[in-house]
């Protein structure tokens, strides 16, 4: 990987950088109170965008994979219909996506495009896509209450998937890292410079400190992958967690990881249906609901077993080369009965184990 | 809101706002659905010969006056009604129940949820005054106790649901008071399953206990409160032992809440308005509970009448109430109507006017020729009454909606409003807090702002309307409204929403009622006289048949039926049980050999009739639940003892047996 040098001041000329080469770049603003957003950058907010702020609670994944899209329209002609499927394959950007979101793009790649059936709405957008991954180093603005990317393993500096690494070095300078021949070839521009061997020093000591800045700093996640691979976790365990789920689906909702949509047609005029794809959420009783009624995860406390299982049993771990979680933190502090996943493991961590079913 | 282009295409909410915090419900993370589905109505629609034809603006609403004119004329203004969502705006609110009282001339005004929430406002004005939650929902993370009674947070208000989950987690002691098992009731310290309907009997043990066992805040009491002597005395008629047998719980779990709340710094009672067997008792009990123990004016306590519609507070603000004006003066008062009068330069009926239950009485007594209906779907959500046959004897129906509903079939006039995020207003919290709804998107052409589509009325009828906006009514609306004064839109912009009293001097609002101690009035127990028992039934009916209404609310809701998922998950239970069911709990239908799905009969003094068993440990022995939209059921079982009453003696038989 080649890295180079950019100044402060000319870091968000990156931003410019990709506009003219004709991206629609997406890039963090700050709202009200502690709120960020992802935004499409325009000539009038541009100098609005944000390197350090909080990560956005609504995650980055709908560029890749939106909350409501369309997936075809279906019309009646001359006594047959028509398929005309709608893709979006507009070059887009995202700037200053954190560590723990790419990993998370990752992880939907593996789903949607990592075995024999390619996903050609997530892949038309997907390839399309540049990634400008910013490395968390400013504990007070970057880093939340909730963040756990350290026990995930997927920050504070992200070590692949990104096309290009921002990191704030101080002293007015950063180190951009390519992380694709997409990402190198910007180096040709002016504003970045090499770099020297004290520059990659400062880079190991700055995210030496930043390491111990992490409120949350252990997640027990091994024991946590081995018990719920066993199906050692006791009964009561699930039950309590379960009791404390309101079924909102916020978890599923704001989860960089999470891939489970659903498929609904809808009319839209006289002898026209469109075919939309919505966010789905293992929280709710009909995800799991069979059309003739049965459903196997009737009780809450199932449904929540099966959101864990499937982030960190070992079968799927397998499948998708990681856990389903990548640390961000926001399923905490979307929960309303804190049963986020720090809480969760936690939990299961306490619980007396049963002993291995064989 | 999330959007593109010109469409809502997501919505996530604010982790900086105070009252959710980022965590919200179901509906919410779906709320874009509802806004950019396909089946938005997009022109104002014109019954002729039996069918409806797509007019413009000008004709509908000219046709509208001139009808309304003209039967307001020939059958007088009280043969007019005007009634509204509790999801209507506050603008929306206040210029109908306006229109209703300076052009028509008639206090004909209502909501949808008036039938069960009114009681509530009228016993919380009585007692202390102010007909809202005293305290803010942030603070339930800091109440020692918190009392949950009759409402199911999980999925009715999922949002305060789990403030109250995570105070518990985080020391908070956690009652619930419920006939029904739901889950916020799994994670109660002290569960008080009682039988319906005795939860005024619950209250009167629980003063006993805290008078008995010394754990009244006398100093509170004494500076703050009058006719103590009066509720003391009457407190001494009730017995420990005999109201655990009147409410079927153990006598030491009511024990065990008492000493509980009586001793806690500050607790909280939060308890649904829209309960259907909740009695005006049971408030009053649980507000003598508060006054008894200084649970008023201090972090962390109060009391909380949870609204379950996002602007139920707002539009009783506002007046949408056949007995009280704006700002909740009694239209008898002729000072407040006087004020009014000053203000609107017009008339205000001095009559109280009548309400939903009673317009939609099947045959009511007054006839109603004329019926203005604001986002409101009495045919598939009104569970009294017989709204389908009134509708139908209406002369003229208006249904102002986003979507054609069952009531638009009895309509002689659609008019299409604007969505959420397609318009400037502001709707007013169950904790008093008056919030703005930003525009975010240009609305689709044709539907126009409900309080445009008034305005214009008021003006085809000869009224001097000239809002140019939405803040300008609000402007008006402070100018009315004595705590709303400060809530200009401009004050509203500045943070997320102010709480009432938001007056010109206090613009910031008031977070907690009776802070300061300084009140106009002192607050007022009202004495209860012991209830003989609670329910008794008779040997013949030994099941307690409750009617209930809240937690199947929603999928009839017509907003929940335009988003995907929304949809699925609420028409769950129909596909289950596509006949409709009684509920009952597992260990009634093990002695009664009824199984999950099986055949079960009802027979009450005055009917009979077979459905089909949901068997749930939500529910608790000895009673049978009917679902409100099981319609056919009521009258059937009901017969000659009419629909007022909401327990019925019942016997609970397997069929086919």
């Amino acid at each position: 990987m080649k890295a180079r040098i950019v100044a402060s001041a000319d870091v968000l000329k990156i931003v410019d950088l990709l506009r003219a080469r004709g991206y629609e770049v997406v890039a963090p603003f700050c709202g009200r109170g502690r709120d960020s957003y992802f935004d499409t950058v325009t000539d009038e907010n541009r100098p609005r965008v944000r390197i350090h702020l909080p990560n956005p609670y609504y995650p980055p994944k709908r560029f890749v994979f939106p909350h409501i899209e369309r997936l075809m329209a279906v019309r009646a002609q001359n006594g047959d219909l028509k398929m005309e499927p709608t893709y979006d394959e507009r070059p887009r950007a995202i700037f200053g996506i954190r560590s723990c979101d790419v990993a998370g793009l990752w992880h939907l790649d593996r789903f949607y495009l990592g075995r024999d059936f390619r996903d050609i709405y997530y892949e038309k957008r997907r390839k399309n896509l540049f990634l400008v991954n910013v490395v968390c180093t400013d504990p007070a603005r970057d880093i939340g209450e909730d963040c756990f990317c350290l026990c995930a393993d997927t920050g504070p500096a992200a070590r692949d998937h990104f096309d290009l690494q921002l990191m704030d070095l101080g002293g007015g300078e950063f180190m951009a890292v390519a992380g694709t021949a997409a990402g190198e070839g910007l180096f040709a521009e002016p504003i970045f410079h090499k770099g020297t061997a004290a520059h990659l020093e400062r880079r190991h000591a700055i995210l030496d400190a930043v390491r111990k800045r992490f409120k949350t700093i252990t997640s027990w996640f091994s024991a946590t992958v081995r018990y719920v691979s066993q199906g050692t976790i006791p009964d009561k365990t699930w039950e309590e967690i379960g009791n404390r789920c309101l079924e909102c689906g916020g978890c599923t909702y704001v989860c960089p990881a999470c891939t489970c949509f659903t498929v609904s047609d809808r009319q839209v005029g006289p002898g026209e249906v469109e075919r939309v794809r919505i966010w789905d959420s293992c929280a709710l009783s009909g995800f799991t609901r069979m059309a003739g009624g049965f459903n196997p995860r009737r009780a809450v406390h199932d449904r929540r077993n099966r959101r864990f299982f499937r982030k960190l049993a070992y079968y799927f771990i397998q499948r998708e080369l990681d856990m389903a979680c990548v640390g961000c933190g926001r399923c905490a502090a979307v929960c309303h009965g804190d049963i986020g996943m720090p809480s969760v493991v936690e939990m299961i961590r306490r619980a007396e184990p049963e002993p291995a079913k064989k | 809101m999330e959007t593109a282009g010109n469409r809502i295409v997501g919505a996530y909410p604010s982790m900086s706002h105070p009252a959710n915090q980022g965590k919200i419900c179901v509906r919410g993370w779906h709320v874009h659905e509802v806004a950019s589905s396909p089946d938005r109505l997009t022109s104002p629609l014109l019954r002729h010969n039996g069918h409806f034809q797509p007019v413009s603006w000008d004709e509908a609403l000219g046709f509208v006056a001139s009808r309304l004119g003209q039967i307001r004329d020939q059958y007088g203004p009280d043969t007019v009604a005007f009634l509204d969502s509790p999801r209507c705006s506050n603008e929306e609110a206040y210029l109908l129940q306006k229109l209703a009282r300076t052009l028509i001339g008639t206090n004909n005004v209502d909501h949808g949820a008036g039938v069960y929430g009114n009681n509530s406002v009228n016993v919380l004005l009585d007692m202390i005054g102010v007909p809202a939650s005293t305290n803010s929902i942030g603070e339930l993370a800091r109440s020692a106790v918190i009392i949950v009674d009759g409402v199911d947070l999980g999925r009715q208000l999922p949002t305060i649901g789990g403030w109250v989950i995570r105070a518990r987690l985080n020391g908070a002691r956690l009652i619930v008071i419920d006939s029904r098992r739901h889950r916020v009731a799994e994670n109660a310290d002290i569960f008080l399953q009682i039988k319906p309907g005795s939860e005024s009997l619950l209250y009167g043990a629980l003063a006993k206990v805290i008078v008995d066992r010394g754990l009244m805040d006398l100093p509170f009491v004494k500076a703050r409160c009058e006719g103590c002597e009066a509720f003391l005395a009457g407190v001494q008629d009730y017995d420990l032992l005999q109201a655990a047998e009147g409410c079927g719980v153990p006598a030491s779990l009511i024990e065990a809440a008492g000493l509980a709340y009586g001793r806690a710094p500050s607790a909280a009672i939060l308890y649904s308005t829209g309960i259907e067997a909740r009695d005006e008792d049971s408030i009053r009990g649980l507000i003598n509970l508060a006054l008894l123990t200084g649970n008023l004016g201090k972090e962390g306590a109060g009391v909380f009448p949870l609204a379950e519609h996002n602007n139920l507070q707002g539009v009783c603000d506002m007046g949408m109430l056949p007995d009280r004006l704006p700002g909740y003066q009694a239209v008898t008062d002729s000072k407040a109507r006087a004020a009014l009068e000053a203000v609107w330069r017009a008339k205000v009926p001095a009559q109280p006017g009548v309400g939903a239950e009673t317009l939609f009485e099947a045959g009511g007594r007054k006839p109603l020729k004329a019926l203005w209906l604001g986002r409101y779907d009495p045919v598939s959500t009104a569970f009294f009454g017989a709204p389908d046959q009134v509708l139908d004897r209406c002369e003229l129906v208006v249904v102002q909606h986003l979507f054609m509903t069952d009531t638009t079939d009895y309509a002689d006039v659609v008019l299409p409003t604007t969505a959420f995020g397609e318009e400037r207003v502001t709707y007013t919290s169950t904790e008093r807090r008056i919030q703005i709804a930003e525009r975010v998107i240009a609305p689709p052409s044709g539907p126009m702002p409900a309080w445009e589509q008034l305005t214009r009325l008021a003006r085809a009828l000869g009224a001097q309307w000239n809002y140019q906006s939405s803040a300008e009514v609000m402007q008006e609306i402070g100018e009315v409204i004595p705590f709303y004064s400060g809530a200009s839109h401009d004050n509203l912009t500045r943070d997320y929403g102010r709480q009432w009293p938001c007056t010109t001097d206090r613009p910031l609002g008031t977070a907690m009622l009776f802070a300061d101690g300084e009140l106009e009035r002192p607050f007022k127990f009202v004495p209860l006289a012991r209830p003989a028992r609670p329910f008794g039934n008779p040997e013949d009916f030994p099941f307690t048949l409750v009617f209930g209404r809240s937690l199947y609310y929603w999928h009839q809701n017509a907003l929940i039926r335009h988003s995907e998922t929304l949809k699925r998950e609420y028409r769950l239970l129909l596909l289950d049980y596509p006949e409709g069911f009684v509920e009952i709990n597992p260990d009634d239908a093990r002695r009664l050999d009824i199984r999950d799905g099986g055949r079960i009969r009802l027979t009450t003094p005055s009917g009979s009739l077979v459905s089909t068993a949901r068997v749930t440990s939500e529910v608790r022995t000895g009673t049978a639940f009917v679902p409100y939209f099981v319609r056919q059921l009521k009258p059937e079982l009901l017969g000659a003892m009419g629909q007022s009453r909401s327990l019925v003696p019942v016997r609970v038989e397997k069929e086919g047996a």
